[in-house]
């Protein structure tokens, strides 16, 4: 079909998305080799691979990495897990299924910001409810958002409360394009649930988990919002993340090159760990197809 | 299958999971100072007696301004949504009817015309960087139209790999977008046109970054939509504006009510842009949700009140969702 109106149809999305989404890169990549600093100003010059040498050089950098996919892994694995299993309950009809898929659309229509703002509040250390329960339980006050370990957890805690809807929608939608006739099947065979389970429910599902999970990896690793609010990073930099780490270069130090530096490699961090993720997948992939 | 009460109380364990931060929230935006204080308090007239009071502080505006920054969010998500979701389904329905065939060379050849050109342009013509870009685009966009008309060797992409194109937009660290357009915002601001903190630079931003889900959400959705009505009207010589505007759009009305919806609590709920790209007029409700914890100290009941103002919309948003899936609605899987 040759209908030049097609491009009347795609144009204005197209335009729009490579001007304002993709162009604007061209600079900050021509300024990434550059030294530019607005404060105290200083003329931009040249230096090639000058930023990137330092940042792959400093400790901090690696450090934001590492934190940042800890957080990462640790919360989507639990997302997926808890998830899943909670798709398979609504899945076997319980009362109120309904009800339960509404509760369920909460989480994820909600600003980070608001959630992590609850979330400070419920983990507060002396007005908060989950301290409270803990004192009841016996527990000595938890530092929460003040010791770096609990922080991290804190931080996945929030960010599995928010996420964990979202694998159980999907793996729903999953769970209901099975055939029905190869459980009729196992049930002859008197297969237990378990066997069921791993036999045919997991390897059938694969396809959808691995977009799920990836989904999830892909937009957790853009965490800022509830790092900013819950913990700030601190204590230290002990809960700063990638995102959060080139805002304070860019809009503390007003380091251009340095921080157009930082968001492509971040760029490369992504790429790597999309890829990689992917090269691991495809065999098993490929061999349930 | 599995036994039934444990099923059961796993579901049930998860929704009291999921609700009771919204009821604490909610909860505590109705307690006196001295509830919040006094350690955790539950519930309203058995643990302490509810008062209206930190509302009626927040619409008086001695606790600062929601009002404004409330009415940012709405107006610059609602103009934001209406665009991306005109633009994205009429680039979704492009996708799904007509064939597209784009040659790599030609995009790397955009690439490497708009990055030579601004170098060219700023280093040795020695025109401004915002005049620079604009002078790069103008060159890298025909330089790339005339590329694709030529046999250039290389792979021929086809509709896929726009899709692609599309959605590979959102796998983007979303830092390494905002702080470019960050770049180019104060550049162009230098040049008299001010986009930094202004309505057009956030509508722009967020017009072009929920471009990719809905092209993503509506592609699937209006496959799905049976082709024999339109080639009925396209054998009535209907032009085909008419008969997307006429027969496609109303059909496909659930899709677009709730692809809208999800764009909108996108936008509504975006943080990232918004404090880079605002300073105080055009400030977002994430922004001064953000500023509450810094500057308000433990006074949790107006926090509560603050985090309503952002959740409250977004609940009526998830309510009407749920009750477009519960009408036999997919969307990209999602029943």
């Amino acid at each position: 079909m040759r209908e030049p109106i097609k491009y009347l149809f795609i144009w204005p999305a197209f335009l729009v998305v490579l001007l304002i989404g993709l162009f604007p890169l061209i600079y900050s990549l021509t300024i990434s080799f550059q030294s530019a600093r607005l404060v105290p100003p200083r003329p931009p010059r040249f230096i090639g691979f000058d930023n990137y040498a330092a940042l792959l050089g400093e400790e901090r950098f690696w450090q934001v990495i590492t934190t940042t996919s800890g957080i990462v892994f640790s919360s989507v694995m639990v997302q997926y897990v808890i998830g899943f299993a909670v798709a398979l309950a609504l899945f076997s009809r319980v009362p109120g299924e309904r009800l339960f898929r509404v509760v369920f659309l909460f989480p994820m229509l909600m600003a980070p910001i608001a959630v992590a703002l609850v979330g400070r509040m419920l983990f507060h250390s002396t007005v908060g409810p989950v301290n409270h329960f803990f004192t009841v339980l016996g527990f000595p006050n938890l530092p929460f958002l003040t010791d770096a370990n609990w922080a991290l957890g804190t931080i996945v805690a929030v960010e599995v409360w928010q996420w964990t809807p979202f694998v159980i929608l999907l793996m729903l939608a999953g769970l209901q394009s099975l055939p029905r006739d190869v459980y009729e099947a196992a049930s002859l065979e008197n297969a237990t649930p378990w066997q069921q389970f791993w036999g045919i429910t997991f390897p059938m599902l694969l396809p959808i988990s691995a977009a799920v999970v990836f989904i999830r990896i892909i937009e957790s690793f853009k965490i800022i919002d509830t790092v900013f609010v819950l913990t700030g990073g601190g204590p230290g930099i002990s809960t700063e993340t990638l995102t959060l780490y080139a805002y304070q270069e860019g809009f503390k130090k007003f380091n251009l090159g340095y921080t157009s530096a930082l968001s492509f490699l971040f760029l490369i961090v992504v790429i790597v760990i999309g890829v990689v993720y992917l090269a691991v997948l495809r065999p098993h992939l490929e061999k349930r197809a | 299958m599995m036994k039934r009460p444990l099923v059961f109380g796993l579901c049930l364990f998860w929704a009291l999971v999921t609700l009771f931060p919204l009821y604490w929230t909610f909860v505590t935006s109705l307690k006196p100072p001295t509830a919040v204080n006094g350690g955790p308090t539950y519930i309203p007239y058995v643990d302490f007696m509810p008062t209206l009071q930190a509302y009626i502080d927040a619409f008086s505006g001695i606790r600062g301004d929601f009002i404004n920054p409330f009415i940012n969010s709405a107006l610059i998500a609602v103009s934001a949504t209406a665009l991306s979701v005109t633009f994205g389904t009429m680039a979704a329905y492009a996708l799904v009817r007509f064939e597209f065939r784009i040659r790599l060379g030609s995009g790397l050849i955009f690439a490497a015309v708009a990055i030579g050109g601004f170098l060219l342009f700023n280093e040795t013509f020695g025109f401004s960087r915002a005049q620079a870009m604009g002078l790069a685009f103008l060159a890298a966009l025909p330089a790339c139209l005339i590329a694709n008309r030529l046999p250039l060797p290389g792979p021929i992409l086809g509709n896929k790999d726009v899709l692609f194109w599309f959605v590979s937009q959102r796998m983007f660290p979303p830092i390494v977008t905002a702080f470019a357009l960050f770049l180019l915002y104060s550049e162009i601001g230098k040049e008299g046109f001010k986009l930094l903190d202004s309505y057009l630079g956030m509508v722009l931003c967020y017009t072009a970054f929920s471009i990719p889900i809905v092209v993503w959400l509506m592609r699937d959705f209006l496959a799905t939509l049976p082709v024999e009505i339109e080639e009925a009207a396209l054998v009535d010589d209907v032009p085909r504006l008419r008969i997307f505007f006429e027969i496609v759009v109303p059909m496909a009305r659930p899709g677009l009510i709730a692809t809208s919806l999800i764009t909108l609590a996108f936008i509504w709920n975006e943080f990232l842009f918004s404090l880079l790209l605002t300073t105080s007029n055009w400030q977002t409700l994430p922004i001064l949700l953000a500023g509450q914890n810094s500057y308000r100290g433990d006074e949790w009941w107006a926090i509560s009140v603050a985090a309503m103002f952002g959740i409250a919309p977004m609940i009526v948003v998830a309510m009407l969702l749920a009750k477009l899936m519960r009408s036999g609605l997919t969307l990209g899987g999602i029943r």
